[in-house]
């Protein structure tokens, strides 16, 4: 319903715009039509015009894009309350029962085990909140070291092994070539991170994520995530990695998200002076993340 | 550890955790519990194809649901309002992270009975839950007793909506469901005029625009049962422009 109405008021500020342009230029045809002799006044009118048509048209396009953002802000904010209140309720509902009810030992280590899985979720969300609020603020300098790249990747893969319940052949690191990285090791943890996560959360059940190292004629070094997933439409290829965009649809309702995660990517591949972009042959066919960086700065 | 065991919770909750939780409460409580992790799956169970199979058996699977709202495809807001319109009124709880006024509003207005944002405390669920249970109980309780005469007689004609037949004189008309209904809303109205609008809201539940010509047939049929003369009707009268009046001792 709100949806509907956004996309009214859209249609509408469109309408709007393009029905003053037209009465303008009908007014002026008509003025020039019936007046075709003052040479000097036709030219400025036609500067003042354009001038005019300009500003119609430029505010239109402000408007609709601040009504998109909205509506983009308004899904994350419901996004980030679904996030954070899910797994406090559900901690909260696996206290109350241990607190109130009598439960069986095999059951009760069950419960302590959903609760931690919802701990880490609440966790997870937390710091995607807090370190795009980080990336955000440009004023913030990165903490420069040198790393071993492998190690930080392999490290993230690791993570998502304990994280989630599958198989360690489903998670698979091919080994590249030593590469020794000048960066912030901690963004790029957290870039690595969630295009890992990323990718385990859209394969759904059957996961099997690839993971490889490389570099590019000793400048760059990149890590490629290549997940069986459910595929990108070319038309998302480039709208996934803005702030809280999140594919319309079945699928972004299905797997949980607060769009933030792969905005943090982009961001911490700019920071580097990097890039980050998305492959996929279209829906169905998996998709594919690579993350560039320049090795030394 | 209550009374009320064997009432059937419907749980509509895609986060496994929550789901498996409140299953294992309301277990405990001795209800009996289904899960399902999509609106869809909650409409299919609910509402079982095309509503002519077994809606009634349908309608009285589950005496209370608990339905999320941010769920994949069909929202919740969605599932209930879409089992409002198909007239099923089984009580429903809706459980939500949403929790703004806005929201609650809006879960109200689709047909929600009762709202409660998460994080929620499990003894308030369950002591609503079993307040709408026991609503449903007093009800049932306090509904007057049915009439003993369900039955209208009018001349040497007689309706009779318990048996769903129509008697007019020696013969004996099997009414259907709908034509029952018509009847004894006609009756009910004996005398004034009933506009085919007013009829359709009040006897099938339908509003705005619904072609309001479905009424005319169920008239030429009546008509056929209760008329001597069917092409000049005595009893149920057309009213130019508006809708039908029913008298039950025309003048003679």
């Amino acid at each position: 319903m709100v949806v509907g109405g956004r996309r009214k008021s859209i249609a509408f500020f469109i309408a709007l715009g393009a029905g003053l342009i037209s009465v303008i230029l009908l007014l002026y045809v008509g003025w020039v039509l019936l007046n075709w002799h003052t040479g000097i006044l036709v030219f400025f009118g036609i500067l003042l015009l354009a001038l005019v048509i300009g500003g119609v048209v430029l505010n239109t396009t402000f408007l609709v894009r601040e009504i998109r953002r909205n509506a983009q802000h308004d899904a994350f904010i419901n996004a980030v309350t679904h996030e954070l209140k899910t797994p406090v309720a559900s901690i909260r509902l696996y206290l109350e029962t241990l607190k109130t009810r009598a439960v069986d030992d095999s059951k009760r280590r069950e419960f302590y085990d959903i609760m931690l899985d919802d701990s880490d979720r609440l966790l997870g969300t937390i710091e995607q909140v807090l370190r795009t609020g980080r990336i955000g603020d440009t004023r913030r300098e990165l903490h420069v070291s040198s790393i071993d790249f492998g190690a930080v990747v392999e490290e993230c893969l690791a993570r998502a092994r304990r994280l989630y319940p599958v198989s360690a052949n489903a998670l698979a690191y091919r080994h590249g070539p030593p590469i020794t990285l000048t960066c912030d090791a901690e963004e790029v943890r957290a870039a690595v991170s969630n295009l890992i996560d990323n990718a385990v959360k859209y394969s759904g059940s059957q996961v099997q994520v690839d993971v490889e190292t490389a570099s590019v004629d000793g400048k760059y070094a990149y890590v490629r995530v290549k997940d069986n997933g459910p595929g990108i439409p070319p038309a998302e290829l480039k709208q996934i990695f803005k702030r809280f965009y999140r594919v319309p649809g079945p699928l972004a309702t299905r797997v949980k998200g607060t769009g933030l995660g792969l905005f943090i990517v982009r961001s911490v591949a700019k920071r580097h002076g990097g890039r980050a972009w998305a492959e996929s042959e279209g829906p169905g066919h998996g998709s594919t993340f690579v993350l560039q960086l320049p090795i030394s700065r | 550890m209550t009374a009320n065991s064997s009432e059937k919770i419907l749980i509509v909750e895609d986060e496994q955790h929550l789901a498996d939780g409140l299953r294992f409460n309301l277990e405990a409580e001795g209800y009996q519990v289904r899960a399902v992790d999509t609106g869809e799956a909650a409409l299919d169970l609910l509402l079982p194809a095309s509503g002519n199979g077994a809606p009634e058996a349908a309608k009285h699977a589950f005496d209370i649901i608990v339905l999320d709202v941010m769920l994949p495809g069909k929202n919740g807001f969605e599932v209930i309002s879409e089992l409002r319109q198909a007239r099923h009124f089984v009580p429903t709880i809706i459980l939500t992270a949403r929790g703004r006024p806005e929201d609650v509003l809006e879960g109200f207005a689709a047909g929600a009975d009762d709202y409660l944002p998460k994080p929620f405390e499990l003894a308030i669920l369950i002591a609503r839950i079993r307040g709408l249970l026991r609503r449903k109980e007093w009800l049932r309780a306090s509904a007057p007793p049915p009439e003993p005469k369900d039955s209208f007689v009018f001349g040497d004609k007689s309706i009779h909506f318990d048996l769903l037949e129509l008697r007019v004189r020696e013969q004996v008309y099997p009414l259907t469901v709908m034509e029952a209904s018509v009847l004894r809303y006609l009756v009910e109205h004996e005398g004034k005029t009933v506009s085919r609008k007013t009829m359709l809201k009040d006897v099938w539940g339908l509003h705005g625009d619904t072609d309001t010509r479905a009424i005319d047939n169920f008239i030429v049929r009546l008509r056929r049962y209760l008329e001597d003369d069917a092409t000049r009707p005595r009893h149920l009268l057309t009213v130019r422009g508006i809708g039908y009046r029913f008298i039950a001792f025309p003048p003679e």
